[in-house]
């Protein structure tokens, strides 16, 4: 239990550093504590949709990054083992999960989040910015330019902006 | 001195036979999947051995090509099938008798990477508080567990099968192969499918020691 708080605070003390508000810095202590793997579905209630996570990473705004086929390839290698070949959220990897992988053709939750926000969620992964930590972090992965390339990959996928 | 040249000589070519590629490798095809060099170019369909000797205990190795299990659910990375969770390749595998297995083995576990570093992760196991904090790296922190098969406390298979299954791997795998390919996996592998994660020594070798304690009771 000890070690377990000792996370939790160091955990808290990320959140910090991000500059995120304090709710969400709870919401992420409920997600630390929550695993990933498909073992309580109590969690599985939880819709991540609610949460209101404005991390502060740095991603050029403006500046996107083109589509090119390396990215395609990128998202079929990687992204596939749960996003699915489509992007519809239904890899191999989605029915052993608490939380179910995004559908990155869905317009209507990806409108609700910013360029930003997604290319933090794949830098840091989802544990680092309030999501759940099944989405693992890419960032040492892929430099920064291919990271925008998925990002507007999955813009090209969902047909969709951030309003 | 011509004496002990000719002594030296036949030690060696008696020794010879053991280090020497036993002729199944050839007969059985396993170079239509498997890299036993890093020099080979063919179309990898199954995982490279070309550093067997550094990743595998030879008691699974032995047990395993006599009477193979699954180890990657979804198949091989490189697997047509993969995406979509239909493994086309190598399942069922091709299968040894104990004698052939035994010389496969042998020289299997002669194949080492020139620079593999031995001696990373003592044989000490974690205590439980670590232990329990090693399970949370990996469940949570890193997410192994999205995508590799571990045990929950009551000892139930669970996690993601894009990843080769880590129940039993302590069984599998060597200690320090895992340590080295959470350090530097393109080291082993020039694309694989799994994240690279940025972690110091005290961090992999916890990690490693927690995979290695996955075990199903017998
Ligand atoms: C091991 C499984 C896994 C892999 C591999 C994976 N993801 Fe995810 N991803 C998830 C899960 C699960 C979620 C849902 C997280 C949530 O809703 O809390 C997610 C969510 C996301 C989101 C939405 C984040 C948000 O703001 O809601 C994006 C964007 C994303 N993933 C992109 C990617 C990209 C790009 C890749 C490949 C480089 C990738 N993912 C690979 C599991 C995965
Ligand atoms: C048709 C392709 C094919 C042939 C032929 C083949 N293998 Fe394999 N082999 C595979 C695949 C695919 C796997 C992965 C199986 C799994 O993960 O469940 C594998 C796994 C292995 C493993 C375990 C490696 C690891 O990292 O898990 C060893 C050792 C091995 N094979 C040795 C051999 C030997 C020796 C032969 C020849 C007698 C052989 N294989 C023939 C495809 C093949
Ligand atoms: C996005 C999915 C994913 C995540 C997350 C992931 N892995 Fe993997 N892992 C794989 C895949 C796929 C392989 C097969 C090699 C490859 O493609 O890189 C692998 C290979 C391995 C192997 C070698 C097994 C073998 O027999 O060859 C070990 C050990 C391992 N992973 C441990 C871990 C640990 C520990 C973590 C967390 C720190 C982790 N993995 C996170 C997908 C993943």
């Amino acid at each position: 239990m000890m070690n377990q708080l000792m996370i939790l605070r160091k955990v808290a003390g990320i959140a910090k550093g991000f500059r995120i508000l304090p709710e969400v810095t709870v919401l992420l202590v409920f997600v630390v504590l929550s695993g990933c793997g498909s073992e309580s579905p109590t969690q599985q209630a939880k819709s991540p949709e609610m949460v209101p996570a404005i991390p502060n990473v740095p991603a050029p705004a403006a500046d996107v990054s083109q589509v090119t086929e390396e990215t395609r390839q990128v998202y079929q290698w990687y992204c596939t083992q749960c996003h699915g070949e489509e992007g519809h959220g239904n890899g191999v990897n989605a029915p052993h999960l608490v939380v179910p992988p995004r559908d990155h053709t869905k317009a209507g939750y990806l409108e609700t989040r910013s360029d930003e926000q997604l290319f933090g969620a794949i830098k840091l992964g989802g544990l680092a910015v309030g999501r759940a930590p099944c989405m693992p972090a890419w960032g040492h992965t892929f430099d920064d330019k291919t990271i925008q390339s998925l990002v507007s990959y999955i813009r090209e996928l969902c047909d969709c902006q951030a309003l | 001195m011509r004496v002990w040249i000719g002594v030296l000589l036949l030690i060696f070519t008696s020794v010879l036979p053991v280090w020497a590629e036993p002729e199944e490798i050839e007969r059985k095809g396993c170079r239509d999947c498997h890299r036993f060099s890093s020099k080979e170019t063919q179309a990898v369909r199954g995982p490279d051995l070309f550093y067997a000797g550094d990743k595998f205990r030879e008691n699974w190795l032995k047990e395993f090509l006599q009477s193979p299990t699954v180890i990657r659910k979804v198949g091989y990375i490189t697997d047509p099938g993969f995406p979509s969770g239909k493994p086309e390749v190598g399942q069922p595998h091709s299968v040894l008798t104990e004698e052939e297995s035994a010389r496969v083995s042998t020289f299997l576990m002669t194949l080492h990477l020139p620079d593999f570093e031995t001696g990373k992760v003592d044989d000490v196991p974690l205590s439980k508080g670590v232990r329990a904090q090693a399970k949370m790296l990996f469940e949570r922190n890193f997410g192994c567990i999205a995508c590799h098969e571990a045990l929950n406390l009551v000892g139930k298979v669970r996690g993601g099968v894009s990843g080769p299954t880590l129940v039993n791997s302590g069984l599998r795998l060597k200690s320090d192969w895992i340590f080295h390919w959470l350090k530097t996996p393109e080291k082993f592998l020039s694309k694989g499918r799994m994240p690279v994660f940025d972690m110091g020594d005290e961090t992999a070798i916890r990690i490693t020691k927690y995979v290695l304690s996955i075990r199903t009771k017998q």
